[in-house]
């Protein structure tokens, strides 16, 4: 991407949007926020929109405080992210949509709408998001006053709800509406899709998210910033080490604490193992999905090195718990080192053969070329991001555009595919692989001596910061408000999954019906990263099933599913 | 375009390979050092700070009286809870709470998971 | 017979996990052997349960009558010299094998179509689609040896086989075993059971002893087929016989070329993935019927010849 300058983007506003803006400030080198006037956002995006063609959105954050909603516009242009507030008083939230400048804000204003509250005149789709169907109405986890004690599940009694897009009909042009979900063997977190079939071709898709949602950013508010970093932790189990560092980097940005530099190479390396080991556990679960069990015993095989190996580095396999305030908690010892570059070795060399496999096997070809094309043009107008951008074309990654950690430092390729089908995708993670293995061996060659941490207090400065970095499936934000004490205002998380949603629905427009589980494996869903927000007090136990109860039957005979 | 796949070559050689699959529980495995396992408590080392307690972000941890010392409080662990992060080993002034490497917590009360100090 | 289907089940799975580098069932019996006959022991002791919306006769009937229909085509096989019922078969009992095993699969569809869920309507379509769609070229490729021994019947076929008909006519042993493959439902071909994409295909609602009826037919349906291919291709009962009565080796043969042939399918179930159902199909239609037919026609060709210099019948 063309390197874009904070003073650009300031000037900018300065000169085309003076009026609408009240103030810029910026406090660190790449992030700019701009305080806008009430109902002027749209009219600085316009200007934005023309004046850089890179420019995305990551994520909306709203706050509450008291009798006004400030909503945050995280937009992403070059490394910088420009951050639009703007506010709305709590009685009467309402505010203009601007999914249409920007359609790849859709998510992000619905999930906006289901947990504060805020309405955005002219948004089309108005369903619920995050929280489940049967949630009354008016409450909204996300505001200060809300007590979720009070709150009680509509439930009922396994009918399909009213309100829900639940019901299973033929749509006005007499297609069939089949349900993929939420219990799926070809998902490995539940969600539902509700496809439009005509014949083989799928003519839309609805997706419903939510059925992970853990109410994890409002759980943050309760627990302490030390607490909360092994609360962020568990987001998503995969991207563990993403999700920490994240988080870490936002409050020592607050705080201004410098790291020592022998902790942001460690931060390195265990983000690359953990990348390394995500990326196998998808080319593992694809060759799951496309009928090549093989290739998914394999793979899981030679994965089990990389666990061992973040095993040896952090005492645990999966939840690695290396980064706190101010650094990390372990040091490498150097035979730790030495067992991990041997892994490393022995695993290039596998990772090779699985190339091969990938590159050469006819059935696998089969399956996969030409298959569930992303374009380059939809891939920046949904801003995708993660593999799913970079296998159509798109050079987003974060670790060259706005670099964290040791980054900066290290040498290494952003891997791009042109063809933006399923095969692109799953071969860019194969090369992630490699580039992954030559990171973690640049930085176990050049590792600096020294403290790898410093003390840090357990309360912190007001203040807020925003933060991103690559997991292993895109571009992760996370945005924290701290007030002065020991506690979080708010932390919002923006994972990489929610980005790809989008994407993934243009994708899957006009694709067979055999292909949807391979579509949805390449781009490497997480559900449970998608679906962090609110928590759910089922007060009478009873589960619900949200699965119509309608059968569909199928046109044709041969199809659907 | 190949014809034949391409992981034929490796499965044929699977079959007369040893597995890759461990046959828990009949054998045991080595576990590295500094792995995380169960958290032991040294009470001769505890000064009843309270610090483990406040930091832990399970709430896995409750300062209660103990009978090593009567008079003061000593944490007691409920592994139901623990996610075994070892923030408590981290927090703790004295050093008072070591890791160790015992792993296969299961048991059938549920009352033998919380370790009394 | 069940024993040699739980046999193969057993040898199908432990297989495909060693190919995998995994060791497969290994805790029930010696080396898990008695694992089939485990999963069969629950299986029966569950509950059968009938969707309410399902029609119930279809329901409970179809696999029983999948697993009979099957039980009674290898009836036909001729195991040891004679088949089981004790006589030496008739003319035309091949054809009478091969209606039976579509008959089958029809009732396996009828299984999967009465079960009101998408998805066993789905895998049932799919199942029959694809059984009855290369059938056609299953036909046309056991023809092959019938013109080479120059009679329907199986003991025939298999007794004019001193030299297995697998060397003598190799075009058509490859291709019978890739339409084989087709036919029972193995990788690449695996699309009516595909797992991640339609749960359980036709097997979906099913619980119990429907449930282990279903997947009993669907062992059988494995020893049969690899029981046609010995037959067929790979001379049946037929080898030396050293020591001890003669229908024990024959059976003992038998069941050694039925388990080469199990493991050259798995070698290549383990090593493909699924194909797409019309990818399947267009493989039958634009692919394997041209090939059966000009493999026939070459077989109808060579016969004379191949008759000349072996010297059979």
């Amino acid at each position: 991407m063309r390197p874009v300058e904070a003073e650009d983007l300031i000037g900018l506003i300065h000169s085309k949007a003076a009026d609408a803006v009240v103030k810029v400030t910026n406090p660190r080198p790449t992030r700019i926020y701009a305080e806008v006037k009430p109902g002027c956002h749209r009219e600085v995006i316009d200007q934005l929109l023309e004046g850089f063609d890179g420019l995305g959105i990551s994520t909306i954050t709203g706050v509450h405080d008291r009798n006004q909603i400030e909503l945050n516009y995280h937009l992403r242009c070059g490394g910088n992210i420009l951050t639009l507030r703007t506010r709305v008083p709590t009685s009467e939230p309402k505010i203009e949509t601007i999914t249409d400048l920007m359609p790849g804000a859709i998510l992000y204003e619905r999930e906006v709408k289901d947990l504060l509250g805020v309405e955005f005149t002219g948004l089309v789709e108005t369903e619920r998001l995050q929280l489940p169907d049967g949630w009354p109405k008016g409450v909204y986890p996300l505001r200060k006053d809300c007590n979720l004690d009070e709150v009680s599940l509509q439930t009922n009694g396994g009918q399909a709800l009213e309100g829900s897009n639940n019901e299973e009909t033929l749509s006005e042009l007499g297609n069939i509406e089949v349900v993929f979900g939420p219990q799926h063997p070809a998902l490995h977190e539940p969600e539902k899709f509700l496809f439009e079939v005509d014949g083989e071709r799928v003519i839309d898709i609805k997706p419903r998210l939510g059925y992970a949602h853990r109410g994890i950013e409002k759980a943050t508010e309760a627990r302490t910033l030390l607490q909360d970093i092994y609360l962020v932790e568990r987001i998503c189990g995969i991207c563990n080490s993403a999700h920490t560092l994240c988080f870490c980097q936002a409050v020592e940005d607050i705080a201004d604490i410098r790291v020592p530099d022998r902790a942001r190479y460690l931060r390195v390396i265990a983000a690359e193992l953990n990348r390394i080991h995500s990326h196998m556990l998808l080319l593992g679960s694809a060759g799951l999905e496309l009928g090549l069990e093989s290739l998914f015993m394999y793979v899981w095989r030679d994965r089990e090195r990389v666990m061992d190996a973040l095993e040896r580095l952090t005492g645990n396999r999966v939840i690695s718990a290396l980064n706190t305030f101010g650094g990390t908690r372990r040091d490498l010892s150097p035979d730790v080192a030495k067992s991990i570059l041997k892994d490393l070795s022995e695993l290039r060399k596998r990772m090779s053969y699985y190339r091969k496999v990938f590159e050469e096997d006819p059935t696998l070809r089969l399956r996969t070329l030409g298959i569930g094309v992303l374009s380059r043009a939809s891939s920046v107008r949904l801003s995708a991001v993660g593999p799913v951008a970079r296998a159509s074309g798109v050079e987003f990654d974060v670790r060259k555009d706005d670099p964290y950690a040791a980054y900066g430092e290290i040498p290494f390729e952003i891997v791009t595919f042109k063809e933006g089908d399923v095969y692109s995708r799953l071969r860019a993670r194969v090369e992630e692989v490699f580039e992954s293995i030559g990171i973690v061996e640049y930085a176990i060659a050049h590792l600096p001596s020294g403290p790898y941490r410093v003390r840090v207090s357990r309360t912190q400065p007001p203040g807020e910061a925003v933060c991103r970095v690559e997991a292993p499936r895109g571009e992760d934000v996370h945005y924290v408000k701290t007030n002065g004490t020991a506690y979080p205002e708010r932390v919002k998380v923006r994972s990489p999954t929610l980005a790809n949603i989008a994407s993934l629905c243009t994708m899957l427009r006009g694709c067979f019906v055999a292909d949807i589980p391979s579509i949805l494996v390449s781009i490497d869903p997480c559900f449970s990263c998608t679906d962090r927000l609110a928590f759910l007090n089922v007060q009478n136990g009873e589960r619900w099933s949200l699965r119509a109860d309608q059968v569909s039957r199928l046109r044709g005979g041969r199809d659907g599913r | 375009m190949r014809v034949l796949p391409s992981m034929m070559r490796q499965i044929l050689r699977g079959i007369l390979e040893k597995p890759n699959t461990r046959e828990h529980p009949y054998t045991s495995i080595a576990v590295p050092p500094g792995f995380r396992g169960k958290p032991i408590h040294d009470p001769v080392k505890c000064m009843s700070c309270g610090l483990c307690a406040r930091d832990c972000p399970a709430g896995a941890i409750e300062m209660i009286e103990s009978w090593v010392s009567p008079g003061h409080k000593m944490p007691s662990f409920n592994l139901d809870r623990c996610v075994f992060c070892y923030q408590c080993a981290e927090s703790c002034p004295r050093g008072a709470i070591e890791p160790s490497a015992l792993f296969e917590l299961a048991t059938t009360k549920k009352e033998r998971l919380i370790i009394k100090p | 017979m069940l024993a040699l289907a739980l046999f193969c089940d057993w040898v199908e799975r432990k297989l495909m996990a060693r190919m995998q580098n995994r060791m497969g069932p290994s805790y029930t019996g010696a080396a898990g052997i008695l694992q089939p006959l485990a999963d069969y022991i629950k299986l029966f002791s569950k509950e059968v349960i009938v969707p309410r919306q399902a029609s119930a006769l279809l329901h409970v009937l179809s696999p029983i009558l999948a697993f009979t229909i099957f039980v009674t085509s290898i009836f036909f096989m001729p195991i040891d010299g004679l088949n089981v019922m004790g006589n030496p078969g008739f003319e035309g009992d091949l054809l009478l094998v091969l209606v039976l095993a579509t008959l089958a699969v029809f009732m396996i569809f009828l299984a999967g179509w009465g079960s009101s869920n998408p998805y066993s309507e789905i895998g049932a379509v799919r199942a029959l689609v694809q059984f009855l769609g290369y059938d056609i070229p299953l036909m046309m490729f056991a023809s092959a040896p019938a013109i080479l021994a120059g009679s329907l019947s199986m003991i025939t076929i298999s007794r004019s086989q001193r030299i297995p008909f697998a060397l003598l006519i190799p075009w058509v042993f490859v291709l019978f075993i890739i339409v084989l493959q087709a036919e029972l439902e193995e990788d690449p071909f695996d699309v009516p059971h595909a797992e991640t994409e339609i749960v359980a295909g036709y097997e979906t609602e099913f619980s119990g002893g429907q449930l282990a009826f279903l997947k009993l037919s669907r062992d059988l349906q494995v020893v049969y087929g690899a029981s046609l291919t010995v037959v067929l291709f790979l001379g049946g009962p037929l080898g030396p016989a050293p020591v001890g009565p003669a229908w024990l080796w024959s059976t003992l043969w038998f069941s050694a070329k039925i388990l080469v042939v199990i493991v050259v399918m798995e070698a290549v179930e383990a090593s493909c993935a699924r194909l797409r159902i019309d990818q399947v199909l267009r493989g039958n239609w634009r692919l394997m019927i041209p090939l059966a037919a000009l493999s026939l026609v070459l077989t109808a060709l060579v016969t004379p010849w191949i008759h000349g210099v072996t010297g059979s019948v």
